[in-house]
């Protein structure tokens, strides 16, 4: 059973579940979300992100690699998601192009990717306004 | 210039993780967060963040944790180390390798957190 517990959802600011196995990428790219004005909560698995969503978290945006450990993989969880959060957008990456249908994501990004073209997505997604580029 | 002080938070359960880290860095702070030992030591390798004090839970992994914390003792001397959990268990192995004793016991006092960190990086200043 999950603990009683309150996520924090402090500030108003649209929120991004980044579901990634390899912390460096996933620090790294959390700190650019952030710095964008995004709120972003890190996971590390797909079961790690489903266990926040069904204990109340918050998400926008599902950012999530497909390739995990755990249970289920990426495209198990965008499944789950799109049933019982419709309104979450979804961007999945992947070093692998299929056997997948890139067409049922609102975003695909091939890895490796820049984090600048990952934070213009989300951006551009939420709605929110784009970081000027140096 | 100095940015705000980086902890890194190592803590398995996203549903632990997660509030203190958001806690963390509505107080002011730069917070990355690891699920486990083997993701901290990760991170700390790799160098990319200015990562000023470890907090990480003993309870779930404790050799893990203790093993970790005795490599940044050797390899990481300038980043404190706080070790939190079973503070009975903990006891004699965390005074020995962190920076103030198996002080925060769980589940978190998320104020209690703040202050047993702040009192830390104070003395770095």
């Amino acid at each position: 059973m999950l603990p009683a517990v309150r996520l924090e959802q402090i500030t108003t600011a649209p929120s991004v579940l980044l579901v990634e196995d390899e912390v460096v990428v996933r620090a790294l790219l959390a700190e650019e979300l952030r710095g964008a004005g995004m709120q972003v909560t890190e996971a590390a698995s797909a079961d790690e992100a489903w266990a926040y969503l069904q204990a109340g978290g918050v998400a926008d945006l599902l950012f999530s690699d497909v390739r995990m450990p755990g249970s289920m993989d990426g495209l198990a969880l965008m499944r789950l998601v799109r049933r019982a959060f419709p309104a979450v957008k979804i961007v999945m990456t992947s070093g692998n192009i299929g056997p997948f249908d890139v067409g049922q994501f609102d975003g695909f990004l091939p890895k490796p990717f820049a984090f600048s073209k990952a934070v213009l997505i989300a951006a551009h997604l939420l709605g929110v306004e784009p970081p000027e580029t140096p | 210039m100095t940015g705000p002080q980086c902890v890194l938070v190592v803590e398995a359960d996203i549903l632990v993780r997660q509030p203190l880290a958001e806690y963390l860095r509505e107080c002011g702070f730069r917070v990355a967060e690891a699920v486990n030992a083997a993701e901290a030591r990760a991170l700390l390798e790799a160098g990319k963040l200015p990562i000023d004090l470890v907090l990480a839970d003993a309870a779930a992994d404790a050799d893990a944790v203790f093993g970790f914390a005795q490599w940044m003792r050797r390899a990481q001397p300038g980043v404190d180390v706080v070790l939190a959990g079973n503070p009975l268990r903990a006891a004699e192995q965390a005074g020995e390798i962190c920076n103030d004793g198996p002080a925060l016991v769980k589940p978190y006092d998320h104020r209690l957190v703040l202050e047993h960190i702040k009192r830390l990086l104070a003395r770095r200043r």
